[in-house]
C-alpha cells in the first residue's frame, strides 16, 4: 500500500518527518519498506499483513496515525446537493445473492462531463503510482485509496433494461474485463448483470463494455460489500486480480459503505459537474452486529509478562476508536468498531494494547524454569556419521528433495511403486519427489567437475519419498559418492558401521541397476537378509573419467542397529604370531567362501584374518589365482608356541583343500 | 662368507687366543659393514645377520657346549660383550640413520617458505553448520529437536494452525500440493501440531528441516529451503520471556553487541506476533543495501500461540500459554557469512563449501 505524506496530513495532523513517520508507523507493525520522494512529496510504501485491510485506505493510515500521537482523525467531506429526481426510476438494483453480497449501494449522476481531472487529484494519483485517466475512474480510484472501499461507475446508458442484477454468472456467458482480458464465466462466480448479461465481474472487475468514456453523459457509481472467499476465488480461478479484489478478499468495512458512495458523489459533481439523483438504492442483508469484548486487566499481564496500567490501555483502546462500554478496576469492556474485523476476542485486544503500547517496552525476561535436554538416538547417529565421513576428507552436500521425472532420476531401489508427481509444480525439472539421493550427488559431482574440481568425497542424508498410503514413507538415506574404487569404498563403510557399533555381519549380494552401477561392480549390502544399501562403482556410462563409487544406505536402519555402549578390552598381553599364506584356488572361489571356511575349522587361538591380494600371473595356471592373506594368531593367558600355531595353520590349510580345493602355494 | 667366520672359531685346532681374535675380526668386519649401511633395511638386514635366530652370534652361542669346560667361561664372555657391543653399534647406526643426514641437509638449501601440503580437509555443509549451533544454543536452554514429516496432511499446515480455506493469508504460505488434502509444508510449524497432539505440557521443543513453496528461483529464492521452529507451551509463559529467550539465541549466535527490535506482525497461529530484527552486521546499523537502508535486518517470525491452534490440539488455553517461532535457515546463514546468493547452497561448489 503506498500512501502519500502529504495526502495523509489532510486526515491527521503530526508533526513527524517522513523518515520518523516511518519508524513510527514500523513500530506498530506497519512496516514502511521504502520512502522515495515524488515531485514535492514523498511516497511511503507499507507492507499491510493480511488481517489489516482498514489499513489499505489513507484514513485507515491515519487512524493508526493518531492513536501513535493522540491526536483525531478529520474526515473528508461527503456532503452534497441532488436533484429532484428519483433514483428508482432510472435504475432498478436486484440482488440475488445476498449472502454473496450483503451490500449494494448504487447512486446515479447524470450530464457529467467527461475530462481530466484536477491537477491536485492528478498529483496524488502519481504520488502513489496510479496513472490518471479521466475525472470519473480518478475519482473512484481516489476515494478507493482514501478510505479503503472500492468503488465502480458504470456507463448508464449502456446498461440494458436500465436494470443491474447481483447474480451467479449463468453457463456459456463471458467477459471482456476493462484489462481487455476475456474470460468464460462460470455458475460458481458472481457477477454484476445488467438485462442481458453480466457487465462485471463481482469486486474484481467491470466490463469493457459499459466502461466509463468521453463519451459517457450518465453514471452509476457502485459501491458494495462482496464475499472475501468468494472474491478470492473467482479472482484466481479468472487469473484476474486488482486493487479493488485485494481489499475485497481481506474484508471490506460495511459501515463505510454509503459513506464513501457519498465522498465519490460529492468529487464527482465537484470535478465534473452534472445533476445527482436524488436518493440511493440500498440492498442490505442481514444486519450488521457490532462485537462487544471483556478483556481481563489480570490476563493482559498474564500475557505480556509485564504490568500495563489500566488508564493507559484505556486510552489506547480509545484512540483505537473502541467505544467504552464499561470499565472496572479489573476488566474493561469494548465495543469493536467495524472496520476493525479482525479484532474478535480478548486475545486480539491484548495485542492492540501490546502493539501500541510498544513491543520494546515489554522487558526481556528469562524466568522460564531450568531444564535438560535430551539428545535422541537418532541425532547421535547423525552427528557421529557427519563426524566421522567429514574427518576422512568428505564433503556434506545439500541437494533439492523436488527432482525431474528422468531415467536416471526416477531410479528406485527402496520400492516397486512409482515415485510422488507434484500436482502443481513450477517447473517440469522440479516436479517429483525423488526416490533416490545418488543421482543429485552425481550432479554435484558433474557441477564441481565442471568447475575444475576433478577429485571430490561427498555425501548427503536426506530423505527419500516412497509411495504410501496417505502419506508416503519419508525414509532418511546417507548417500555417498567417492572417487575411489569399489574396494576403498566398501572399507570406507565398514568402518562407519563401526564406529556406529554396528556388529552385525553385511552380505554383499550382486546387484544390478545400470543406470547408476557398472554392471558386475555393485552390490547390495544386506543385515540379517534385509537391505541396508547399495554400493557400486558409477556407470561408465555417466561418462568420468576415473572411477567413482556411489553408495546409498538406510539411515533409519543404522540408526536402529547403532549401539554407542562400548566397553574396554584388555589389551593383549601375549605376542600375536603372525603368519602369510597364499592359496591356489578356482576363479570362482570367493574371499566371503574362504573366510566362512577358515571361521568354520573354528581353530583355536585365531584372532583375526586379514586379505592383502589376488594374484594371476605367469606361475598361476588359466581358471586359477592366487589368494593372499594373513593370519593372525594369539592366545590370552601364554606366548604360543612355534608348534601350536604350526598345528592350527595345517588344520586350516587342510579345511581349504578339502572343502574349496585350495592349494598351498608359499608358506 | 659371514658364516665362514664362525667356522673358524669352530675349529678345534685352533688355539683359544685365535678363538678370541676371531671375535675381534668379526667386529671389525661388522664396524666396516655399518659404515657402508646407509638406509634403515641395511641396518635391518645388519640386524638378523648378526643377532637373529640363526645369526652369528647365535651360531657361537651355540659353541659353547663344545669347549673344554675351562675355556667355556672366557670364550662365554667373550661372545656376550661382542653381542652387546654390536647391540650398541646397531642401535647408534638406527639412530643416526632415523634422522636426515646433516651433510644432505647442506648440500640442498630448504626452502621453509615452500606451502605446506594441503591434507584432505572435509567439512559440513553451511546450512548444517547453522543449523547444528542453533540446536546447540536452544539445547542449553532445555530444548529438545522434534521432527515431522515434509509431505503433511493440509490440515496440519494450515487448519489446525489457524488458517481456514479460503483465508486471504493462504496467500501469503503458497503450496505444492500432491493431491486434494496432500501438500509439501510450506512451514515447520506443522511440527507444533503434531507435537501438541502427542504431549502434553510442558513443551520445549525445536523442530528444523525442509520446507517448499512454490517460488521461482532466483539469489534470494528457493522452492525448497530450510527452517526452525521453536515452541514452548507451559503454565505463565509470557510475551516477556519469549523476549528473553530470542534475547539469549540472538546473543549467543550473532555477537554480544548486536541489537535486536521487536516489530508488531501478523501470523495467523500466533497472536501477539512479532517480527525480529537485529542491527545489521554489515554495516553495523548505518544502513547499507543488506539492510535497504534501515539498519536493521528481519530474521525471524515469532509471537504467543493463538488461541485456536491450542483449541486444535485440545489444550486448556487459559491454563497454559506458549510462545513460537520461526527462522529460515538460509536466511540466518547469509546474514552471518554476507553470501549474496541463496542457489550456491545447493551448487555443492566445493570452493564455497570449503570456505566455512
Amino acid at each position: 500500500m503506498k500512501i502519500s505524506y502529504h495526502w495523509l496530513k489532510e486526515y491527521v495532523a503530526f508533526h513527524l518527518t517522513p523518515l520518523e513517520l516511518a519508524d513510527r508507523l514500523t513500530s506498530v507493525g506497519l512496516v514502511v519498506a521504502e520512502i522515495k520522494p515524488v515531485e514535492d512529496d514523498f511516497c511511503l510504501d507499507i507492507e499491510i499483513t493480511s488481517n489489516r485491510p482498514d489499513c489499505l485506505g489513507i484514513i485507515g493510515i491515519a487512524r493508526e496515525v493518531a492513536a501513535i500521537v493522540g491526536g483525531s482523525v478529520q474526515f473528508p467531506e461527503t456532503n452534497f446537493i441532488s436533484v429532484n429526481t428519483e433514483i428508482s426510476k432510472a435504475i432498478t438494483i436486484v440482488v440475488e445473492e445476498p449472502v454473496l453480497c450483503p451490500h449494494y449501494t448504487a447512486r446515479v449522476i447524470r450530464h457529467i462531463t467527461v475530462a481530466p481531472s484536477p491537477d491536485w487529484m492528478q498529483k496524488r494519483l502519481r504520488c502513489i503510482g496510479l496513472r490518471p485517466v479521466n475525472n470519473i475512474v480518478d475519482i473512484t480510484n481516489y476515494v478507493m485509496m482514501e478510505t479503503g472501499q472500492p468503488l465502480h461507475a458504470f456507463d448508464l446508458d449502456k446498461v440494458a433494461e436500465q436494470k443491474i442484477l447481483v447474480r451467479r454468472a449463468r453457463s456459456g456467458e463471458e467477459i471482456v474485463a476493462l484489462n481487455g482480458a476475456r474470460r468464460a464465466l462460470f455458475h460458481d462466480m458472481l457477477v454484476i448483470a445488467d438485462g442481458r448479461k453480466p457487465v462485471a465481474i463481482a469486486g474484481i472487475m467491470g466490463g469493457k463494455e459499459t466502461e466509463v468514456s468521453e463519451s459517457t453523459r450518465n453514471i452509476l457509481l457502485e459501491c458494495a460489500q462482496f464475499e472475501p472467499r468468494q472474491v478470492r476465488r473467482t479472482s484466481r480461478s479468472l487469473g484476474i486480480a486488482s486493487d479493488s479484489s485485494y481489499r475485497f478478499e481481506r474484508g471490506t468495512d460495511p459501515e463505510g459503505i454509503d459513506r464513501a458512495s457519498q465522498r465519490a458523489t460529492r468529487l464527482i459533481k465537484e470535478c465534473s459537474g452534472g445533476e445527482i439523483t436524488s436518493g440511493a438504492i440500498q440492498r442490505t442483508s442481514g444486519r450488521h452486529e457490532t462485537k462487544k469484548i471483556t478483556i481481563r486487566m489480570e490476563r493482559l499481564h498474564k500475557v505480556l509478562g509485564t504490568e500495563i496500567k489500566r488508564d493507559r490501555a484505556l486510552d489506547i483502546l480509545k484512540r483505537l476508536s473502541f467505544k467504552m462500554l464499561n470499565d472496572s478496576e479489573n476488566f474493561i469492556d469494548v465495543e469493536v468498531p467495524g472496520f476493525r474485523g479482525d479484532v474478535y476476542r480478548e486475545i486480539d485486544l491484548i495485542e492492540e494494547i501490546a502493539r501500541i503500547y510498544g513491543y520494546d517496552k515489554i522487558p526481556a525476561k528469562t524466568s522460564v524454569c531450568v531444564r535438560g535436554n535430551t539428545k535422541s538416538k537418532a541425532e547421535i547417529v547423525e552427528d557421529t556419521i557427519r563426524q566421522f565421513l567429514t574427518g576422512l576428507g568428505f564433503y556434506e552436500v545439500k541437494t533439492f528433495s523436488i527432482v525431474d521425472a528422468s531415467p536416471l532420476q526416477s531410479v528406485n531401489m527402496w520400492s516397486d511403486r512409482a515415485g510422488i508427481d507434484i500436482a502443481n509444480p513450477l517447473r517440469q525439472e522440479e516436479s517429483r519427489l525423488r526416490t533416490s539421493l545418488l543421482p543429485s550427488l552425481i550432479s554435484a559431482k558433474v557441477y564441481n567437475l565442471n568447475h575444475g574440481t576433478e577429485q571430490i568425497k561427498i555425501f548427503e542424508i536426506a530423505k527419500v519419498y516412497l509411495a504410501g498410503n496417505k502419506l508416503p514413507q519419508e525414509k532418511n538415506c546417507l548417500s555417498l559418492l567417492v572417487d575411489a574404487d569399489f574396494l576403498t569404498v566398501k572399507g570406507i563403510f565398514e568402518a562407519l558401521l563401526r564406529n556406529l557399533g554396528i556388529v552385525l555381519q553385511c552380505e554383499w549380494v550382486p546387484f544390478s541397476e545400470s543406470r547408476l552401477f557398472q554392471d558386475g561392480r555393485a552390490s547390495r549390502i544386506q543385515m540379517d537378509g534385509n537391505p541396508v544399501g547399495y554400493c557400486g562403482e558409477a556407470s561408465q556410462a555417466l561418462g568420468f573419467k576415473a572411477v567413482s563409487c556411489l553408495v546409498e544406505v538406510d539411515h533409519d536402519l543404522l540408526v536402529e542397529k547403532s549401539n554407542s555402549a562400548k566397553k574396554y578390552q584388555d589389551l593383549p598381553q601375549y605376542p600375536a604370531v603372525f603368519r602369510d599364506l597364499a592359496l591356489l584356488v578356482n576363479e570362482e572361489v570367493t574371499w566371503s567362501s574362504i573366510e566362512q571356511c577358515i571361521m568354520d575349522t573354528r581353530v583355536d587361538f585365531l584372532k583375526e584374518m586379514k586379505f592383502f591380494d589376488i594374484y594371476r600371473g605367469k606361475q598361476i595356471p588359466a581358471g586359477k589365482k592366487s589368494v593372499a592373506f594373513n593370519l593372525c594368531f594369539q592366545a590370552k593367558d601364554r606366548t604360543l608356541t612355534g608348534e601350536e600355531v604350526d598345528n592350527a595353520q595345517q588344520k586350516i590349510v587342510d579345511t581349504l583343500s578339502r572343502t574349496l580345493g585350495a592349494e598351498l602355494r608359499r608358506a | 662368507m659371514e658364516r665362514a667366520y664362525v667356522f673358524y672359531v669352530l675349529e678345534k685346532r685352533i688355539s683359544m687366543v685365535e678363538k678370541l681374535e676371531k671375535l675381534e675380526e668379526i667386529k671389525r668386519n661388522l664396524l666396516d659393514e655399518i659404515c657402508s649401511a646407509n638406509t634403515q633395511k641395511d641396518a635391518e638386514q645388519l640386524r638378523t645377520k648378526y643377532l637373529g635366530r640363526k645369526g652369528i652370534v647365535n651360531d657361537l652361542m651355540k659353541l659353547i657346549p663344545t669347549l673344554p669346560i675351562d675355556k667355556r667361561v672366557d670364550f662365554g664372555r667373550g661372545v656376550n660383550s661382542l653381542k652387546a657391543e654390536i647391540d650398541a653399534a646397531l642401535q647408534e647406526l638406527i639412530s643416526k640413520l632415523s634422522v636426515q643426514p646433516v651433510s644432505k641437509v647442506k648440500a640442498e638449501l630448504f626452502d621453509i617458505t615452500l606451502p605446506g601440503k594441503p591434507p584432505f580437509v572435509g567439512k559440513k555443509h553451511p546450512l548444517t553448520q547453522t543449523i547444528d549451533d542453533i540446536k546447540g544454543v536452544f539445547a542449553s536452554l532445555g530444548f529438545d529437536v522434534a521432527y515431522g514429516p515434509e509431505v503433511e496432511l493440509e490440515y496440519y499446515n494450515f487448519e489446525a494452525l489457524n488458517i481456514p480455506t479460503d483465508h486471504p493469508s493462504r496467500t501469503d504460505f503458497d503450496t505444492f500440493y500432491i493431491k486434494e488434502d496432500v501438500l509439501l509444508r510450506s512451514q515447520t510449524s506443522t511440527v507444533q501440531i503434531r507435537i501438541m497432539e502427542k504431549q502434553k505440557p510442558p513443551i520445549r521443543i525445536i523442530a528444523p528441516g525442509r520446507v517448499y513453496r512454490p517460488d521461482t528461483v532466483d539469489a534470494r529464492h528457493s522452492f525448497m529451503f530450510h527452517q526452525v521452529e521453536g515452541l514452548l507451551v507451559d503454565e505463565g509463559v509470557s510475551f516477556a520471556d519469549l523476549k528473553g529467550v530470542l534475547y539469549q539465541f540472538i546473543k549467543a549466535y550473532f555477537g554480544q553487541n548486536v541489537q535486536m527490535r521487536f516489530r508488531p506482525s501478523f501470523f495467523p497461529f500466533t497472536e501477539p506476533s512479532a517480527e525480529v530484527d537485529i542491527s545489521c552486521s554489515i554495516c553495523e546499523g548505518k544502513g547499507c543495501s543488506v539492510c535497504s537502508y534501515s539498519g536493521w535486518v528481519e530474521i525471524l517470525g515469532a509471537g504467543m500461540v493463538d488461541p485456536n491452534v491450542f483449541k486444535a490440539v485440545h489444550y486448556d488455553a487459559e491454563k497454559y500459554t506458549g510462545f513460537a517461532f520461526g527462522m529460515g535457515v538460509e536466511r540466518i546463514t547469509m546474514l552471518k557469512y554476507g553470501i549474496n546468493d541463496i542457489r550456491l547452497f545447493y551448487e555443492n561448489d566445493l570452493r564455497f563449501l570449503s570456505q566455512f
